[in-house]
C-alpha cells in the first residue's frame, strides 16, 4: 500500500512536472529581464501603419465606461482587423479620439479611432519573444482588473497560469515527500531546508522588520 | 531512480560509464538540494503570483492600512549633498526610514522636495520643506496580502521607468535572490528533463505530457500572434 503510494505521487511528480515545466521555463525566464528592467534588443522595432473606414462605434459611447466601454468596442476592433487583449480605452473627448492599446504577446497594437469621420489609424509593433514572456508573467496582473481578461486566449492563460501555481505547490509538497522517503539524503536534506529556511526568513525579517 | 532503470550502453568505456553514473547521480541530488533549498521562496512567489493573479481576493489590503502622519524638524542637506538621491537618504536618516526610493514627484520648487520610500509592508509618503526646515511624513502600514504583493514585484526597478534605480542594500539582495531561485527552477526543469530521459519505461507518458506542455505554453509564446 505503502509501496503504491510512494509509486503513485513519484509518477505525478514525474508527468505533470514534465507538463508545466515548458510554463516554469516561461516565468522563470522572464524574472531576470522583469527584475533587472532589460530586454534584449532582438525584435523589429519597425511599426506597421494602416488606415481602415468605416469603423463602427457604440452610439452610447460618451455614456459608457469601465468594462462595460470594452465590451462595446470590440466589434470596432474587428472592422479594424485588430484581435487582442485591449489593456485600456483613452476617449479624448476634445481631439474626437478614441485610443485603444490592444496586446497579444510579442505585440503592440494602438488603434485610435476618429470619432467624428469613423476612421482607425492601427500601428502595430512586433516586440519579440522576450517581451512576450515578461507580458505573459505580469499578465493580468494587479491594475485594472475589471478590465482585463477581455480576450478569449488571456482568460486562457490566467488559467494556465493558475494552473502552474497549483500544479507548483503540489510538485513541491509531493517532491518533500520523495525526499522524505530516500534516508540516505535526509541530512544534507535537512542542512540544506535549515539554510534555505534561515536564508529566507532573514531576508523577509530584514525587509519587513 | 532505480539502477534498473539505467540498461548498460554496450558501447561505452568503463571510465565514460562511471562519469555518466557520477553526472546522474549527482543531478539528481543537486534537483533534491536546490528544490529544498529554495522550497519557502517557491511557495512564496507561487502563492504571491496567484493573488497578484487575482488581485479582487485581496483588494481590501490597501483601504485597510493603518496610517499615521508625523511633522518632524528638518535639517535642510547642505551644499555638498548634491542630487535628490543624495538628498531624500539623508532626510531617512534624519527621519531613521530604511526602504527603496521611489520617483513619482518632479520638484515644482528647489525648497520643497516630495518623494516615496517604499519597503514590504511600509509606504512613507515624504514632504519636506527646506526653508521651513520641516518633514511631515505619511506611513502607511499593510496586512500580510499588501506584504506578499510587494515581496513578488520589490526589485526597485521598473521597464517603464528608467528613473527608478535600486538604492538599497536589501533590495539589492532580495533581487539577486529572485535570479537565484529563479536559475535553481531552470536548473530543477533541465535536471528533471535529463533524469526523466534516463527512465526508458517512462519516455513514452513522459513524452505526451512534456509535449503536451510545450505545445500550450506555444501557443501563447509564439501562435497566438500567428493565428490573430
Amino acid at each position: 500500500m505503502k509501496a503504491r503510494f510512494y509509486n503513485t505521487v513519484r509518477d505525478l511528480h514525474l508527468y505533470l512536472g514534465l507538463f508545466i515545466s515548458p510554463f516554469v521555463l516561461v516565468f522563470s525566464i522572464s524574472v531576470f529581464f522583469l527584475v533587472h528592467a532589460w530586454l534584449p534588443k532582438i525584435s523589429s522595432t519597425n511599426a506597421v501603419t494602416r488606415v481602415d473606414l468605416d469603423i463602427p462605434l457604440p452610439g452610447d459611447l460618451q455614456n459608457l465606461s469601465g468594462r462595460r466601454l470594452i465590451d462595446a468596442l470590440k466589434p470596432s476592433l474587428e472592422k479594424a482587423n485588430v484581435r487582442g487583449e485591449m489593456t485600456f480605452v483613452r476617449n479624448q473627448v476634445k481631439e474626437n479620439k478614441l485610443i485603444i492599446p490592444v496586446m497579444i504577446p510579442g505585440r503592440e497594437t494602438t488603434v485610435t479611432i476618429n470619432t467624428t469621420n469613423h476612421e482607425a489609424t492601427v500601428v502595430s509593433r512586433e516586440t519579440g519573444l522576450a517581451d512576450a514572456l515578461v507580458t505573459l508573467h505580469k499578465f493580468p496582473g494587479q491594475h485594472l482588473s475589471d478590465l482585463r481578461m477581455n480576450w478569449f486566449w488571456m482568460k486562457l492563460w490566467l488559467w494556465m497560469a493558475d494552473a502552474t501555481v497549483y500544479l507548483v505547490l503540489f510538485i513541491s509538497v509531493s517532491g518533500l515527500y520523495l525526499w522524505c522517503v530516500l534516508r540516505a539524503e535526509r541530512t544534507i536534506g535537512y542542512v540544506l531546508l535549515a539554510a534555505g529556511s534561515v536564508a529566507f526568513f532573514g531576508m523577509i525579517y530584514g525587509l519587513c522588520r | 531512480m532505480d539502477s534498473a532503470d539505467n540498461p548498460p550502453i554496450p558501447s561505452e568505456s568503463p571510465s565514460a560509464s562511471r562519469r555518466r553514473g557520477s553526472l546522474e547521480r549527482w543531478n539528481r541530488k543537486l534537483h533534491y538540494y536546490s528544490g529544498l533549498f529554495f522550497i519557502f521562496f517557491i511557495w512564496l512567489f507561487a502563492f504571491s503570483g496567484l493573488l497578484l493573479n487575482h488581485s479582487s481576493w485581496t483588494a481590501d489590503f490597501w483601504t485597510h492600512r493603518k496610517e499615521t502622519t508625523h511633522d518632524f524638524a528638518i535639517t535642510p542637506p547642505g551644499s555638498a549633498i548634491q542630487g535628490d538621491l543624495a538628498q531624500a537618504r539623508d532626510l531617512m536618516r534624519q527621519l531613521s526610514i530604511d526602504g527603496e526610493i521611489l520617483w513619482t514627484v518632479t520638484r515644482a520648487e528647489p525648497s520643497q522636495f516630495e518623494f516615496q520610500v517604499r519597503r514590504p509592508g511600509y509606504y512613507y509618503f515624504i514632504k519636506s520643506d527646506f526653508v521651513q526646515k520641516r518633514a511631515t511624513v505619511r506611513e502607511a502600514r499593510v496586512n500580510v496580502w499588501g506584504v506578499m504583493r510587494v515581496l513578488h514585484t520589490f526589485s526597485g526597478v521598473q521597464m517603464d521607468d528608467p528613473r527608478n534605480r535600486r538604492d538599497w542594500p536589501l533590495t539589492f539582495i532580495w533581487a539577486y535572490s529572485m535570479d537565484a531561485v529563479a536559475a535553481g527552477l531552470i536548473f530543477m526543469v533541465l535536471s528533471s528533463i535529463y533524469m526523466w530521459l534516463e527512465l526508458p519505461q517512462k519516455r513514452i507518458a513522459g513524452a505526451i505530457a512534456l509535449a503536451l506542455g510545450t505545445i500550450a505554453c506555444s501557443l501563447f509564446c509564439f501562435a497566438l500572434r500567428w493565428i490573430s
